[in-house]
């Protein structure tokens, strides 16, 4: 079995106005109307196997929803290759559309006025879903997400954790092999995030449904991804498992010391020492350089130490520091 | 052809329409006022004429009737695209398996059957109680009126339809339409009779497709072409809807690649 889906050196440009400032500006852009061209995806490459579940993650504006609504077929890359279960999405829209599903949380699929039981039946007509497709999904889904309480009411009077859960269920209807999630828990509170993220997992699991997720939450990704795609200024920086961007990427590590009384450190190679306050120091190190063991072996024999506390690096740091183009590590 | 989901469409949007009760009203009462008015200008101009040019009182009459009324009924949403476009709903539009084309059609025909059934017919019913109306010509001419008129609705949609994909480029259309709609107006003969243009502008107006809109259904309901012209005239509405669209289809196709979707 190959590739599910096979990206080769997308791009995608966009023409923006540029305009100047204020009254002036407006005036000369009247006349001679400037436009420059923005990369939202340069060249980025990738392949995702069947039953892969992978977040997706950048800053905002990475190109992260254009490369989604490319793969979706909606947007039309400039440059090259786009290929998901034998279809190229931009093509062969129509056939393409019904062998996925796609959530936007920032745009509902619902009909604003209609309950949402009626949207699904929609659906159902659009798809020409069987019957019993229908009534086995829609029964299952909605038991796995506790939607039984308001399937009748209008969507305009839902809460957005109740929308959102609404709008994932009207993705899978048709029983999509592909789904594609644009940051499907964006403003849901916690509990709400932990039922959506139990639910994809679920899905994962059993019907081997492949996921691919945009979010801004890291805990998503924890929770639900192995695999990891990292796109910033509309180039792909990183592409592995989550495991491998710590090992990659958090090799700083810290610290914290507490001492009997209050004392003064020596330098010591390839560690930073930071002053809390007169007992408590903070020790920054990289795993590569040196050991944890060496180090606290180090301590204990030189200085009178009375607690030791290690931390890992947390996958929100890491990733910060990717996208502010940081030296990741130093 | 999968038509269940088109259907869908057409029926949620004729069964939506009915909630507009009080525009309906004011639809049907607008449509009567005009042609009220329009009858009271044209008695004035006649004075004591019984015909001018050969066109007698009641043919004008009976114009005015038919086409405001067809007017009525020939529903089209200028503003359906750039709408989407805008506030960026198209990408979910282009999520779903059918055509986009079809569904907006299959969305208007909902409306114009409804507009047809509540609008058309009272309208007309109204008008002809005030004004009175020329029967048509004979029972064959009422049959190839209503083929006419639904191929006359053909072109005003497809000059819609191919009026609204610039907002691939445009995004914000309504001054086209603006400028189109005041062409149909004036150009279709619903404002001035096309018999009374003078025959340079009558040759103009025949390369151009808004003659067919309503002046063609008009004349054969009031059996003023001969079979061959009747069929002639058919042939030109079915030519000029087909290239309009055909021409909206390439925008179309073209604005695709351009699209850019609004709002993250």
């Amino acid at each position: 079995m190959g590739n599910l889906i096979e990206v080769r050196d997308v791009s995608k440009t966009f023409r923006v106005s540029k305009r100047g400032k204020g009254i002036p500006g407006m005036v000369a852009n009247l006349f001679v109307p400037r436009y420059e061209k923005r990369h939202a995806v340069k060249n980025v490459s990738f392949e995702i196997e069947e039953g892969e579940m992978v977040g997706f993650i950048g800053p905002n504006g990475a190109g992260k929803s254009t490369t989604i609504k490319m793969l979706s077929g909606i947007l039309y890359p400039d440059g090259g290759s786009l290929q998901v279960a034998g279809y190229i999405p931009y093509r062969q829209r129509r056939e393409y559309v019904s062998k996925i599903g796609v959530v936007f949380g920032q745009k509902s699929q619902l009909q604003w006025d209609l309950p949402v039981i009626d949207s699904f039946e929609l659906l159902k007509a659009i798809y020409r879903i069987p019957e019993e497709v229908y009534r086995k999904n829609l029964d299952r889904y909605t038991e796995m997400l506790n939607m039984g309480g308001f399937l009748n009411q209008p969507v305009r009077q839902l809460s957005l954790g109740q929308r959102m859960r609404a709008d994932i269920v009207a993705a899978l209807l048709h029983s999509p092999r592909i789904v594609f999630f644009d940051e499907p828990t964006i403003g849901v509170d916690v509990v709400g995030k932990e039922v959506i993220r139990s639910f994809l997992r679920e899905l994962n699991k059993r019907d081997r449904l492949t996921m691919i997720f945009t979010t801004h939450d890291m805990q998503d990704i924890e929770k639900t991804c192995r695999r990891l795609l990292i796109i910033d200024d509309g180039s792909k920086v990183y592409d592995g498992s989550l495991e491998g961007i710590k090992a990659k990427y958090g090799t700083t590590r810290q610290l914290d010391v507490e001492f009997s009384h209050s004392i003064e450190v020596r330098p010591i190679d390839h560690v930073r020492i930071q002053e809390l306050d007169a007992y408590k120091k903070r020790f920054y190190f990289e795993n590569t350089k040196i050991e944890l063991q060496e180090l606290m072996n180090h301590l204990l024999s030189e200085y009178p130490v009375r607690d030791l506390n290690i931390t890992e690096p947390a996958i929100e740091g890491i990733i910060r520091k990717i996208y502010q183009g940081e030296e990741v590590g130093a | 052809m999968r038509l269940t989901p088109y259907f869908a469409y057409a029926k949620k949007s004729f069964l939506g329409r009915s909630a507009y009760r009080f525009d309906h009203l004011m639809g049907i009462f607008s449509t009567c006022l005009q042609v009220f008015i329009y009858w009271n200008i044209y008695r004035a101009l006649y004075g004591q004429r019984t015909e001018v040019d050969g066109i007698t009182l009641a043919m004008v009459t009976t114009h005015f009737i038919l086409s405001m009324g067809l007017k009525e009924a020939f529903y089209t949403d200028d503003g359906y695209l750039s709408r989407k476009i805008r506030d960026g709903s198209i990408a979910t539009e282009l999520l779903r398996p059918i055509s986009f084309k079809g569904r907006m059609l299959a969305e208007n025909m909902g409306n114009a059957l409804f507009n047809l059934i509540f609008r058309f017919i009272p309208a007309v019913l109204i008008s002809v109680c005030i004004v009175g109306i020329r029967p048509p010509a004979d029972a064959k001419s009422v049959l190839l009126f209503a083929v006419s008129a639904v191929l006359g609705y053909g072109v005003l949609w497809a000059i819609s339809f191919a009026c609204q994909m610039t907002a691939f480029w445009l995004i914000n259309t309504w001054s086209l339409f603006t400028v189109k709609n005041v062409f149909v107006k004036v150009l279709s003969g619903s404002m001035l009779p096309l018999w009374f243009m003078p025959e340079w502008m009558r040759g103009v107006l025949r390369a151009t497709p808004f003659s067919s809109i309503y002046f063609t259904p008009v004349q054969i309901y009031l059996g003023q072409l001969s079979a061959e012209e009747i069929g002639w005239r058919c042939l030109v509405q079915l030519l000029w809807a087909a290239g309009i669209f055909l021409l909206g289809d390439l925008l179309w196709r073209r604005g695709q690649k351009k699209l850019v979707v609004q709002g993250g």
